[in-house]
């Protein structure tokens, strides 16, 4: 077992954290699928509007590997095929009735054992859960004819108002278990599943895998920080890795012998009175979770964290790989010398606010960008939140300037968007730290 | 203030449109520093530090405003004015002039090319503003002050694509285009003193004229250490006061404004090369040589250089490694340029200008020292 402390990082303190309380989804009236959540796929459907299915329908496949499968996380009729610009398909939008649900092949954990390579991989693809599994580098949908160096699960919370795992698994050891011992059949090398104090203790019988403990403020929970700490890759080299809900989705799925679609989710969120768990659906509709409205005009509703999510909307949907719902506040309109304000609850990073005085506070802070952006002035703070060997300026200079070379040099196979949320976050520049990686990614893709 | 919000509002539509399109990047500074632009996240992160560019300048000018204060007192008492007040006054009146020509001129250069680029003024030229002042003797003519802003910031600063993007700091940049094309004005005995004819030598030329030990000769004239580290001597205007400086210097390191590694890497680097020539100039009988180490630090340019100039962090290396060395680098120059370089006595501008200009490569090796060791992991 390794353990890692890292120093580098930065929690923000903000309301509205959700407490171990989990309740059941007031109601289930639509959910969706959104092949906007999977970075780069090109969705072949296989419904159209007005079409029945079940739950676990195929939905869409992808159209560069149709093995891949998309399947309904809910039974009934199909309302909607959402496109947006140059009508790439958003989402498809299905109206819930009943619960009918296909019926697939069920496994006991000797089976599941006794299982080859192949045969692991062809259950998985037809599960329609393969898109749980993700690659780095490039932070997409793992190619299944792939071996990867090793399988990362990362069950350290530490992004802001971050769900905890062991809430989310809600007690299902036994699938996760199961979903491991599938995993295991996917790559020669070990499964590394990280750990906190916090949810150690959940996951401390686990067998089959390499335990880590990581501790650190943000982003010590981030897979990407952590496949630096345990096993850097190399040139020429893939990693794959998994969300713990997700391994247990597959243990279910080997088990149940149905599609597996219950979710549970974190509400969180300065807007929310108390934050809380709430158990519904994999791509729930927003306003089915909470037992609350939500205003688009004067409230964020973000799938995901309010570092990495994606702008949502009371009548949207929770995305694939998101696990919470952060409901902030919008930006208020423009303030008179706000630059030059004392800030006792203003949130920063930087000693330049009397908040520094009150470290513990917690804040509760808009959708401002509270300034407009500049050219790359500050330097050697970046680093202070990147808890890796990684240049953040350089690297993304060297995005900027299309340097293929250095950018491989410099880490760009190391580093998802998300592992640099933070530098977008201090920076008082404003620069989208975000973005640039996502365009290096884009670029050595298409380099490939 | 609804009413004033939605003034700006139409003014801000009326000058884009309209025939004075070419002062909107000045508009549009002041327009923001009112008001914060209003600007919400689209994509992640959702929230923002409140840390803005504004903020950031701020405190450096914030920072500066005990140099301006004491410096400006130093001034009115060089002169010989009686009181604290009055000799304030005097000062800041001297100073006032050249700050104002200093903005007229730089912040029109900035709006034409903030037009040209289709960008507000960005908010480095107000601590630039401030530091060039401080750097020039409170005789300068303001016409030389206009043409050395004017190649600061377009020779400096424009050519390069603006704030960010300068290789050399601007305001050193228009203080060492003075230095090389009006000497008379920025060196010698008689420009530090506000008053016509009247000649003072800056401590740093007193040393190195010094035919004995030089501390007995700096003691003769009355510049004792802690008169120099207070600052009531003759120099340019905001780098006599040590202690304003330091005072400063503790503002910009609480709020991470400035590197501390740069700051301290410039002290090491100038103390360990004053000890150095201290030693070996045991044998000599007066001089720069004779100076011992810290009276280089309380002395002429450089606590004002290490504090304000070094760490400007465009101009600066960039990488935490690569700041030590540049520090040290800078360090090391000044002294050496102090005590060997017979023409001038003072050599901290030309030191970090010199750093400026090795900072890429320092940066480059240390980035290069980074790649290196990514191959080499796991073998």
């Amino acid at each position: 077992m390794g353990v890692f402390k890292l120093k580098k990082g930065y929690d923000i303190p903000l309301q509205g954290s959700a407490e171990r309380r989990l309740e059941k989804a007031p109601k289930t009236t639509a959910v969706a699928v959104q092949p906007i959540d999977f970075r780069s796929l090109r969705p072949g459907m296989k419904i159209e509007a007005g079409d029945t299915v079940s739950r676990g329908s195929i939905l869409f496949v992808d159209k560069q590997k149709p093995e891949i499968l998309f399947r309904s996380p809910a039974a009934g009729t199909v309302r909607e095929v959402v496109r947006g610009e140059r009508r790439v398909i958003q989402r498809i939008i299905i109206d819930v009735v009943g619960d009918s649900a296909e019926k697939f092949e069920s496994y006991t954990a000797d089976q599941v054992n006794n299982f080859s390579a192949s045969q692991a991989k062809e259950i998985l693809l037809n599960s329609g859960l393969w898109p749980t599994i993700r690659q780095r580098p490039f932070s997409k949908i793992a190619d299944f004819d792939a071996l990867p160096k090793a399988i990362f699960i990362s069950a350290v919370d530490s992004a802001p108002l971050q769900a905890e795992s062991d809430m989310l698994l809600d007690g299902q050891d036994k699938q996760f278990q199961l979903g491991i011992q599938l995993l295991s059949k996917l790559t020669e090398g070990k499964i590394h599943l990280s750990v906190s104090t916090k949810t150690k203790a959940f996951f401390a019988n686990i067998k089959g895998v390499e335990l880590h403990e990581f501790s650190g403020p943000h982003p010590a929970g981030n897979v990407g920080v952590q496949i630096h700490h345990i096993d850097r890759i190399q040139a020429g080299e893939k990693v794959w890795y998994v969300s713990p809900r997700h391994v247990s989705q597959i243990g279910s799925f080997l088990t149940g012998g149905e599609y597996p679609s219950s979710k549970t989710y974190a509400l969180t969120g300065s807007e929310l009175e108390k934050g809380y768990y709430v158990k519904g659906r994999e791509g729930a509709l927003v306003s089915d979770l909470a037992n609350m409205a939500f205003n688009n005009t004067t409230q964020r509703v973000i799938s995901g964290n309010v570092l990495t999510g994606v702008k949502s909307a009371a009548q949207g949907f929770v995305g694939f790989y998101d696990d919470m719902i952060t409901v902030v506040p919008e930006l208020e309109g423009r303030r008179f010398f706000g630059w030059l304000r004392l800030g006792l609850n203003a949130n920063s990073f930087w000693p330049m606010f009397l908040s520094k005085f009150t470290p513990k506070k917690k804040l509760a802070p808009t959708t401002d960008m509270n300034g407009e952006e500049r050219a790359f002035v500050s330097t050697g703070e970046y680093e202070k939140v990147v808890p890796m060997d990684v240049l953040p300026v350089h690297l993304c200079k060297a995005i900027l300037v299309e340097d293929i070379e250095l950018m491989e040099q410099l880490g760009i196979y190391e580093v998802a968007a998300e592992d640099l949320a933070l530098c977008s976050y201090i920076c008082p520049s404003k620069i989208e730290f975000g973005d640039i990686i996502q365009k290096g990614i884009e670029t050595m893709e298409k380099e490939g | 203030m609804k009413s004033l919000l939605l003034f700006l509002a139409n003014l801000d539509v009326k000058i884009k449109e309209g025939p004075f399109k070419i002062v909107h990047p000045m508009f549009g500074a002041i327009n923001s520093m009112l008001f914060t632009p209003g600007h919400g996240t689209t994509t992640g992160p959702h929230i923002r530090d409140s840390i803005d560019m504004k903020r950031f300048m701020g405190i450096v000018i914030f920072a500066l405003v005990p140099s301006i204060l004491v410096g400006s007192y130093n001034v009115g008492a060089q002169a010989g004015v009686e009181g604290l007040f009055a000799a304030f006054m005097f000062g800041f009146l001297k100073l006032l002039p050249i700050i104002v020509v200093t903005y007229a001129v730089g912040l029109g250069w900035e709006m034409i090319f903030g037009h040209i680029n289709g960008h507000d003024i960005h908010e480095g030229f107000l601590v630039t503003g401030i530091l060039l002042p401080l750097t020039l003797p409170p005789t300068i003519p303001l016409w030389q002050v206009a043409v050395a802003v004017s190649f600061g910031t377009v020779i400096g600063k424009e050519v390069f694509g603006g704030t960010g993007m300068n290789l050399l700091n601007p305001a050193l940049t228009a203080r060492a285009f003075l230095f090389f094309t009006y000497p008379g004005n920025i060196s010698g005995d008689s420009v530090w003193v506000a008053l016509d004819g009247f000649t003072g030598a800056t401590p740093l030329a007193a040393a190195a004229s010094s035919t004995g030990p030089a501390v007995e000769t700096l003691n003769a004239a009355g510049f004792t250490l802690s008169n120099m580290f207070f600052g009531f001597n003759p120099g340019s205007i905001g780098e006599t006061s040590t202690i304003a400086i330091l005072i400063g210097a503790v503002i910009l390191l609480i709020t991470g404004v400035a590197s501390w590694r740069i700051m301290l890497a410039t002290l090491i680097g100038a103390y360990g090369m004053a000890l150095i020539v201290q030693f070996f100039g045991a044998d000599v009988a007066g001089g720069m040589r004779t100076l011992p180490a810290h009276y280089h630090l309380v002395m002429g340019g450089f606590m004002f250089g290490a504090v304000f100039m070094t760490t400007d962090p465009v101009s600066a290396a960039g990488t935490n490694i690569g700041k030590w060395i540049y520090g040290i680098l800078i360090g090391v120059m000044a002294i050496l340029i102090r005590v060997f370089n017979p023409a001038y006595p003072e050599g901290m501008m030309l030191a970090i200008l010199f750093g400026n200009v090795f900072s890429p490569l320092i940066d480059h090796f240390v980035v290069q020292a980074n790649i290196k060791r990514r191959l080499n992991y796991g073998k």
